[in-house]
């Protein structure tokens, strides 16, 4: 019986089957792993990519409820939080699983950092790794601003303001994103359609090419050790050690959901600015900044940081011949990463 | 550095800030998260208002006023100590703060919250809230109540009428505490009840005896009191505090600081009387009574509101008719000399008919009015049924009784000759009210008991004479008119008398019950003898 449907499906769907499988266990199960992975820090590439699965799930269910449009908008989040069953918890797993999704990454970033991971001939998988944590941000820049509260509402007024400064192309990009000249139901439903379709897709997408680079270079080994370093195959051991990371996520995801589920705030008034606006934690770091200099040099310096970022592994490459010594990574990398934990801490005592 | 060394430069970088990330934005999103859910308000203190608050706080002068401010809307709105203790020169109340060169108003008026909250002042000024009354009315009162008696009594709840110097009216930090001045405290009923309570307007224990008060108190936990009810289409929470049937708005009408504008009796007065409290700017009495009766019907059906309204009227009324007795035993006893006003180089001290204090019918008539008549008047019309029966009617036919009695004793023959009589009607030297039935429900057998229904073939005759003239007098509105008539000409429905034979046997079974009651009282009280002899023989 179990022959004759294998037959009957193989007739349909002419595959060879032996020599596939072979191929994929060859590329997704012996896959080399580098002994430093054993090491869980050295192990958080995954939880990203777990984060994102159990963000389309759970973003999957809530659209089932929520509505797009400025009536309706916050009152569907608050229906979802207060009535629909288990809705506080879905939405509370969405809430924070993007912030996980964004500290995760932060810490893969760190570890492909400052081990330089990122080193030839990785760079381009480091640069699309940067548009990654772009994407993430935007994602959930956009999520943030759907709950469509006074916060919400004010910060997506305020972070899209910032595009207006893009020389050129900054006020028709402005109008575009937001639909008319202020934040509006327009706004709504190209930020609802961005969240739930464009950026997802573009995601996946980029999550897949992201991971098909690692696949073809092969897990980078520790510098140094590239030649000594042993591997050992990535199932059963490390394939287990991802499982328990997934497992792992979700209880924090679950234990955080229920000792702090995410409320609901004043539903947006476009008619009172609240006196104090204040983005996501994500964007304490730039926002704060943007307090101290000029509102244009600040998107200057922000963008030059940005570029020297996506494309240190060729700046990197490039001082190492200039000055072999200095470990310019090291710099970069430490003054990078207490630069944002100061002014993220700075902005959130300033409250 | 050799490799070895380099990678555990490598491994404790990567691990430090591994954890430092995890931690610290752990911590923030953590917070954001619980703010996420009670946003607690930001506070900007800058300039002067800095210069107080940090001098205020190291020096420890009323650093708690400050923390309640912090709580407030003000704070988060940025108004802060001097946009409210602004003073000029000439202001009755300003001075220089000791520590500086700041001049400060001492105490805001309501003419400086008017500043912002205009609306909510003047309604306020309209209402009775503002009211003199008791400067006006009232003989002097320090012959008995001596100035320094008042000061922390009658003078602190009557703050709320100051007359300030400025020439505003009112003390709006009376319900909004200062300086949090939070909607939640002022909504609260004990806010209420700081002054309406005790004997003479028991109305917090009306409310706490009443279904209102007690589904209050068992969900209190989950009412939120800090809403702008303007805001909402209809009443934001689910049972009434005060303020939902005084002041807030039920979605048909605004909210309103003046607590007079759904007042239809002033039932606090000696005599009961149809409202006329600023008719030009609120209207005629029923148009206030159709604002209380709308947020009554927030909850309840037309009909029970109608008749349980129409009954406190008849309430009301029938005080009238009470008080008309006090009236006039107190002139009578007056005019004959029994009893003497206070008086002083030909100035009285006192009122026959209002207050008196030295003599035993003075005394009653005081309690009959300002204390049990505004019992029995207030526990009808807000559900307290203790207040309007054992400490309202009974108490009030209990001090007719005794002045009557005291008059006799003192030699007035028509007061003797009450005294005398055995006859059951001399307790009822007045015209009643009356109304088939009541609110709550049919009940067959309560009015096959009373001595006047059984009594006096003509009485719901007398009755039916004395509402159609309260009617004619403008004192009822047509529709409760109807009302009543619907039931008197439906009162054996109504009273319960048409059902009388159907629940007999019924009424049987619980008067064998009682039987068996009154033999175990009979055993084990009345005919106990106690063989241990006693301390004193008549």
């Amino acid at each position: 019986m179990k022959k004759n449907i294998k037959e009957w499906f193989l007739k349909r769907v002419p595959v060879d089957v032996e020599n596939t499988s072979k191929v994929m266990s060859e590329i997704m199960l012996k896959e080399p792993i580098p002994s430093h992975m054993k090491h869980w820090y050295y192990a958080l590439g995954a939880a990203p990519l777990i984060l994102f699965i159990i963000q389309v799930v759970t973003g999957i269910l809530l659209t089932f409820y929520y509505i797009p449009s400025t009536e309706m908008a916050f009152e569907s989040v608050r229906y979802i939080t207060e009535e629909v069953r288990m809705g506080f918890y879905i939405r509370g797993l969405h809430r924070w699983g993007s912030n996980l999704m964004v500290i995760t990454i932060f810490l893969h970033m760190l570890r492909v950092f400052f081990t330089r991971g990122y080193r030839k001939p990785r760079e381009l998988n480091w640069v699309l790794g940067v548009v990654i944590l772009f994407v993430t941000l935007t994602l959930c820049f956009t999520g943030y601003s759907m709950v469509y509260n006074q916060l919400s509402y004010w910060a997506a007024t305020v972070g899209t303001n910032m595009i207006k400064e893009i020389p050129l192309i900054g006020l028709p990009m402005l109008e575009l994103l937001r639909g008319g000249t202020e934040v509006t139901g327009n706004t709504l439903t190209r930020f609802f359609n961005l969240h739930i379709g464009f950026l997802p897709t573009i995601l996946l997408v980029l999550l897949a090419l992201h991971i098909i680079m690692v696949r073809v270079h092969g897990v980078s080994k520790l510098e140094g050790r590239e030649d000594d370093e042993k591997t050992y195959p990535f199932y059963p051991e490390h394939f287990y050690h991802t499982l328990i990371i997934g497992l792992f996520i979700l209880s924090v995801l679950s234990a955080l959901t229920v000792i702090l589920p995410p409320g609901l705030g004043e539903a947006a008034n476009p008619s009172v600015t609240p006196n104090h606006i204040k983005p996501e934690w994500y964007f304490y770091g730039i926002y704060s900044l943007l307090k101290f200099i000029p509102i244009k040099l600040g998107i200057y310096l922000i963008t030059i940081f940005v570029l020297i970022g996506t494309f240190f592994p060729f700046i990197d490459d490039y001082l190492r011949t200039k000055l072999p010594k200095v470990k310019v990574h090291y710099i970069f990398g430490i003054l990078s990463a207490v630069l944002f934990l100061f002014f993220t801490v700075f902005e959130m005592f300033s409250n | 550095m050799t490799d070895k060394d380099s990678l555990k430069t490598q491994k404790l970088i990567v691990g430090v800030f591994s954890v430092l990330f995890v931690v610290i934005l752990m911590i923030i999103a953590g917070v954001e998260m619980k703010q996420s859910v009670s946003p607690s308000p930001i506070i900007e203190i800058s300039g002067l208002n800095k210069r107080c608050v940090d001098c205020h706080t190291s020096k420890g002068i009323a650093v708690k006023a400050i923390d309640h401010w912090k709580q407030s809307m003000h704070a988060e709105q940025n108004i802060s100590c001097i946009d409210c203790h602004t003073a000029e020169e000439t202001d009755f109340d300003a001075f220089f703060c000791p520590e500086s060169d700041i001049r400060v108003a001492k105490h805001p008026t309501p003419k400086d919250c008017a500043e912002c909250h205009e609306k909510e002042v003047v309604e306020f000024t309209e209402s009775k809230h503002a009211h003199q009354f008791w400067l006006i009315k009232n003989a002097d009162r320090s012959v008995f109540e001596f100035p320094i008696g008042t000061r922390h009594g009658c003078e602190q709840c009557h703050s709320v009428s100051t007359m300030w110097p400025d020439g505003s009216v009112g003390e709006c930090d009376a319900c909004h505490a200062k300086h949090s001045f939070s909607k939640a405290v002022a909504r609260q009923p004990e806010t209420c009840g700081e002054c309406h309570l005790g004997p003479d307007h028991p109305h917090i224990e009306i409310y706490l005896e009443s279904k209102h008060g007690n589904i209050f108190r068992a969900t209190e936990k989950d009412i939120d009191l800090n809403f702008k009810s303007d805001d909402h289409d209809q009443i934001p929470i689910d049972i009434p505090v005060c303020t939902t049937c005084h002041m807030d708005s039920d979605g048909q009408q605004p909210m309103t600081h003046n607590v007079s504008a759904r007042l239809a009796w002033e039932s606090q007065a000696p005599w009961s009387f149809r409202t006329v409290w600023e008719e030009e700017k609120l209207g005629d009495w029923k148009m206030k009574r159709g604002r209380m009766e709308s947020v009554c019907k927030s909850c309840h059906s037309p009909d029970f509101v109608g008749v349980y309204l129409l009954t406190a009227d008849l309430v009301n009324l029938q005080y009238n008719e009470m008080r008309r007795q006090f009236v006039y035993w107190t002139k009578k006893l007056t005019a004959s000399g029994i009893i003497s006003r206070l008086e002083l180089d030909g100035k009285y001290y006192s009122d026959p008919v209002l207050n008196g204090w030295d003599e035993v019918p003075e005394d009653m008539m005081y309690k009959a009015w300002h204390h049990e008549g505004r019992r029995f008047r207030h526990g009808a019309i807000m559900m307290g049924a203790d207040y309007t029966q054992w400490h309202g009617v009974w108490e009030l036919q209990e001090d007719l009784g005794k002045m009557i009695t005291w008059a006799a004793e003192k030699g007035d023959a028509e007061a003797k000759r009450w005294v005398d009589s055995n006859h059951p009607g001399k307790w009822i030297p007045f015209a009643l009210y009356d109304i088939p039935g009541n609110a709550w429900g049919i009940n067959s057998h309560i009015n096959t008991t009373p001595f006047v229904y059984n009594n006096y073939p003509d009485y719901w005759e007398r009755v039916y004479k004395n509402v159609e003239k309260a009617h004619k007098e403008g004192l009822l509105t047509d529709d409760q008119w109807e009302l009543w008539l619907g039931r008197y000409n439906n009162k054996d429905h109504y009273l319960g008398t048409k059902y009388t034979e159907q629940n007999d046997s019924l009424y049987k079974h619980y008067q064998d019950l009682d039987k068996k009651d009154t033999e175990a009282f009979k055993k084990q009280a009345v005919e106990l003898e106690l063989p241990g002899e006693s301390f004193w023989k008549y």
